[in-house]
């Protein structure tokens, strides 16, 4: 028992003294340094998940708690020289204790809204994997760990092993080496006006994970066979291209006789003859033939394509190192070489840069792990999460910028990785979103939501709200402010509101008072000491 | 510096210009080339950057921004402004250097190492290239900043040459009733009015609708009312190192005080806002309100070296707000919208302002104590007594430093929602904190004696530094990020250097005499 005593007199000693509290700030101060580059270098999920939310730096905090705590506790009882010190040292524990309530009971999270659309939902930045039988409707979650590297998870929902975590992950595109002999090709590009840019891959490849067509925007991307070029320049008649999928050749219906004729109704059909059988084809409606069942023939190597179907709408063709479009001035079909210089685009502005073209490789892409980047306060690599699962025993990642579907035979099955969601109890929904530029300038002056509040518990409520900057939305006990937009289409904006919960405001208040009350009073004190003496 | 030759051959061609230009007036009245400079005077005002401001403000910093140099060919910005609108008119071959700075800016361009400048329209046709490269980059190195830097020049540049950065104040088209607005004087060229007419009849307007206050702004930038605060404190530096009374030093950092005061009341008077919303105003205020605490606390504890201290430091401040242009920016621009409440940003910022302002005071004594340390003799006595001074300061920063953190800290929750986030600026300021409580906390220990707490006091402002500058120019992240220069960052590099030299020289404690 006296032992105990003596070490727990040892101990009281060491924390209560004043190298203790030197060593603990000092650390917490080279923390709080790393905190900041990690912050600033890789954003301020990858420093909260690494530094200010990680265990260490909650036992830091918790050090500093026991040295202020005790440094009190030694100098008790109460003397009167030292009323300035107790009211600082009080002051500080009221804000330690303030700050483990926001930590255990506070909500930090963010809604968006959409135009004059009602929302409910927070989101949370904490990680959820949703696995949904779309037929049975039966939903599983799992939580998965905050952690800021990759994680091991091995646990099991239902007869689905979730294997690793990646809270930060970066789709890796890989070229690798394709075995189909050059019949298909593959390319990256930049498409960019004077407000966007956009890098996208193409792939004709089937293995590959990318597409042959894209929409992006307004604009609709094809990916065509190089070998079709050449029939897209050449001016018929009918505007129809058929081509041979087996050898890459095109021609027109005009080159080889064949009559454009039309159905009772009015359709466009051709006849063709090709290994000894009679293909029909509707251009204006599948690129494929049609059995006399009207089903669709996809084991036939011949296609046609209809290029009246693309003159209304931007449609960009792209044959690897050339583009093709519709220029509706000119009434007719262009074709431009890109391997060389940018080429401008009818549409927006938009131009064009070609930054690879392969033929004898393919592109797929891999989440990998990597530490983010942030740049100019937006993330730039490191974007997304995912998740390794082994589902059938065939392995698949779930990542969080697109939901995966399988089917187990009997149904589909939805998988999700998505932050954890909290319910409000009322509904906001965005009336107008308006940013104000400064006169003369694109700089926003301004970003301001209208929103209204309706509260359909007891009586119901009804709020009109003007949220901006400096000025929130505070409803029982959270705080909507204005963090961010998002934009819809032209002129038409969506909102994004911080949404916040925080118990421990009172106390940090209080806190707070004291600290600087009580510096003041010590000071005060210490120098009547010191003329007295 | 000198021009390369090739611009200096320029002054004859734009001479030939002008006499073309004479030519063509004489020739042709009711054309657009009835114009020349001497129609463009500096009180004219414009809608310029999100701001009404002078024509004169306009030139100056368009000059400064394409050339990084005041004047080209040591002309008047107004003639240079004038000759860029007016050969833009005319669809001119008009040369004109543009400022290219980094060395991968200058390769991409096709540029060689030793070149500084890029004849504007040519620069011009490489609008796009420059453009898909900044898009293209996707960190934001040096490289894409200057990138980013050359294609804002460009555009400055064309918008000038095409007329469209000059804008005149004229009634709404649609309107019957007198509104105006601002128009591109670009409109008035189609109905084939001059320049000297629309400019003229521009200021009319404005002056009639609302006021000759923007006129302030020209007084201001005209005034070198920062080089007069200069030489006062120099005099007042001289006087309080070689008098024995200090009278003469307190009269002239009084003077100067009365100055400054004058000064920021008069950018205060045109921003309308208070004035600590980028760094240059912060290092004006920093430097006006560690004289005041010098003056201050000399009044309770007078001793000379709080004054010394106090003037050191601003004469630091006015040289910065002079000499740093890269860094520091003069100009006076719209507020980025998270600053937008004028309560909070004068009552946080100023206080933490004035917090670093009294750190910057305990810095300097601490520098000086250990100065003379070094060169001079001094007894132990004497130096407990500096290191009491350095003390003092410290106390005042430290108050002033929680106070400001807490305010921040409610600032943040009204506006919100949150008190604390671990945004970088507001975990330096809390680093700063910290590492003054060390001190504080450290003398109760055997750890940091008077040798101890003189060097961390000189070395603690790099901290301070670091929070105030560093955030912004090498972290540059978070809600607090406003400002990103990259001078800054080369600034931040000397001043540790330089003061990691004198703490390593001053490191070894001497043998002190025990008077």
């Amino acid at each position: 028992m006296n032992n105990f005593k003596n070490l727990y007199q040892k101990f009281e000693r060491f924390v209560s003294s004043a190298k203790f509290a030197v060593i603990i700030i000092f650390i917490f101060t080279v923390a709080l340094i790393y905190g900041t580059f990690m912050e600033s270098y890789h954003g301020a999920d990858y420093a909260n998940r690494l530094v200010y939310k990680s265990w260490w730096f909650m036992f830091l905090e918790f050090c500093m708690f026991l040295s202020i705590v005790m440094a009190v506790v030694v100098r008790l009882p109460m003397k009167k020289r030292l009323y300035g010190f107790y009211t600082v040292h009080a002051g500080l524990v009221i804000i330690f204790i303030g700050s483990f309530f926001t930590y255990i009971n506070g909500i930090d999270g963010s809604i968006q809204l959409l135009p004059n659309n009602p929302s409910q939902k927070i989101l949370i930045n904490e990680d959820l994997l949703k696995v949904s039988y779309l037929k049975s409707n039966k939903v599983f979650t799992l939580e998965l760990p905050y952690t800021s590297g990759a994680v091991n998870i091995n646990k099991s929902l239902e007869n689905i092993e979730v294997k690793t975590f990646l809270p930060f992950a970066e789709n890796k595109l890989q070229w690798l080496p394709s075995n189909d002999q050059g019949r298909t090709h593959s390319g990256s590009y930049q498409l960019f006006n004077e407000n966007m840019s956009q890098e996208f891959t193409m792939s004709l490849n089937p293995e590959s994970d990318f597409k042959s067509i894209q929409k992006m925007g307004l604009l609709n991307l094809h990916y065509m066979p190089i070998s079709l070029k050449d029939c897209f320049v050449k001016e018929t008649k009918s505007g129809y291209i058929l081509w041979n999928l087996n050898t890459g050749k095109c021609f027109t219906p005009e080159e080889k006789g064949l009559p454009v004729e039309k159905t009772d109704k009015g359709t466009n059909f051709i006849v063709m003859e090709f290994e000894n059988k009679y293909l029909k084809f509707f251009p204006d409606f599948s690129p494929m033939p049609i059995n006399d069942d009207l089903s669709k023939d996809s084991n036939s190597p011949i296609r046609v394509l209809s290029k009246n179907l693309f003159k209304d709408r931007p449609h960009l063709f792209l044959f690897g190192k050339q583009i093709s479009y519709y220029k509706k001035i000119s009434k007719r079909w262009v074709i431009k070489d890109i391997s060389k210089d940018v080429v401008k685009l009818p549409w927006m502005g938009f131009k064009l840069r070609l930054l690879r073209h392969e033929t004898a490789l393919f592109p797929v892409e891999i989440p990998e792990e990597v530490i983010p980047i942030q740049d100019n306060n937006e993330i730039i690599k490191g974007g997304t999460k995912a998740v390794l699962i082994n589902f059938a025993g065939k392995e698949y990642w779930v990542r969080s910028d697109s939901p995966l579907e399988l089917s187990n035979g009997n149904e589909s099955i939805r998988f999700a990785l998505m932050n954890k969601e909290i319910k409000l109890p009322y509904q906001i929904t965005l009336q107008k979103f308006v940013m104000n530029k400064n006169p003369g300038t694109n700089t926003p002056a301004s970003f301001e939501s209208f929103t209204q509040l309706l509260d359909g518990r007891g009586e119901t409520t009804v709020l009109d709200n003007h949220i901006y900057m400096n000025n929130p939305l505070k409803y029982e006990d959270f705080t909507f402010y204005q963090s961010s937009y998002f934009q819809i289409g032209p002129e038409n904006f969506g909102s994004v509101l911080s949404v916040n919960y925080d118990p421990g405001r009172f106390y940090k208040y209080l806190g707070s008072l004291l600290l600087v009350l009580g510096s003041i009073w010590h000071y005060l004190l210490n120098m009547r000491k010191k003329k007295r003496a | 510096m000198a021009l390369p030759i090739k611009y200096e051959k320029e002054k004859e061609s734009i001479i030939m210009k002008k006499m073309f230009l004479t030519l063509l007036l004489l020739l042709s009245c009711a054309s657009v080339f009835a114009n020349d400079c001497s129609s463009f005077k500096e009180d004219t005002p414009v809608l310029a950057g999100g701001r009404e401001k002078p024509l004169f403000v306009l030139a100056k910093e368009s000059i400064k921004f394409l050339t990084g140099k005041s004047k080209h060919n040591s002309e008047s910005q107004l003639t240079t402004l004038c000759n860029i609108i007016l050969n833009g008119q005319a669809k001119k071959e008009y040369k004109f250097p543009v400022l290219v700075e980094h060395f991968d800016t200058k390769k991409y361009l096709g540029l060689s190492e030793d070149t500084k400048y890029m004849n504007a329209l040519e620069l011009i046709t490489k609008k796009d290239l420059i453009r898909s490269e900044i898009m293209r980059l996707k960190e934001n190195n040096s490289y894409k900043k200057d990138l980013t830097k050359t294609f804002n020049r460009l555009q400055t540049f064309e918008s000038l040459y095409e007329g469209k950065a000059l804008t005149v104040f004229t009634k709404k088209h649609d309107h019957e009733e007198n509104e105006y607005e601002w128009e591109s004087i670009v409109n008035h060229f189609e109905s084939h009015e001059t320049i000297t007419n629309a400019l003229t009849q521009s200021k009319i307007n404005y002056d009639n609708q609302k006021g000759t206050d923007y006129l302030l702004e020209l007084t201001y930038v005209k005034s070198n009312i920062y080089s007069y605060s200069m030489l006062l404190v120099l005099i007042g530096i001289f006087l309080t190192v070689l008098s024995k009374n200090l009278k003469y030093g307190v009269i002239f950092s009084i003077l100067t005080i009365l100055l400054e005061t004058t000064a920021i009341t008069w950018r205060v008077l045109i921003s309308g806002r208070a004035p600590i919303t980028n760094m240059y105003e912060t290092v004006m205020f920093s430097g006006y309100g560690a004289l005041i605490i010098g003056l201050i606390i000399l009044y309770f504890k007078r001793d000379k070296v709080f004054l010394l201290a106090g003037l050191a430091y601003n004469l630091l401040c006015l040289f910065m707000m002079m000499f740093a242009n890269n860094m520091l920016s003069s100009s006076i621009s719209p507020l980025v919208p998270v600053l937008r409440d004028n309560f909070w940003l004068s009552t946080h910022v100023t206080t933490i302002i004035l917090s670093y302002a009294a750190l910057a005071l305990s810095w300097m004594i601490a520098n000086i104590t250990l100065f003379k340390l070094r060169f001079k003799k001094i007894t132990q006595k004497e130096y407990n007594y500096y290191q009491q001074l350095t003390y003092t300061c410290i106390k005042v920063g430290i108050i002033l430093l929680s106070a400001g953190i807490i305010l921040g800290g409610v600032w943040a929750d009204y506006s919100w929602g949150r008190f604390w986030g671990w945004d970088p600026k507001e975990t330096w300021s809390l680093i700063v904190l910290l590492f003054y409580m060390i001190i504080v906390h450290g003398r109760y220990t055997s750890w940091i004696n008077t040798h101890r707490f003189t060097l961390m006091s000189a070395g603690g402002f790099m901290l301070v530094m670091m929070a105030w500058f560093g955030v912004n120019y090498i972290l540059a992240s978070g809600l607090h990020s406003y400002g990103f220069s990259e001078g800054g960052a080369i600034f931040l590099g000397t001043f540790f250097l330089v003061q990691t030299v004198i703490l390593i020289i001053c490191a070894k404690q001497p043998e002190l005499e025990k008077a």
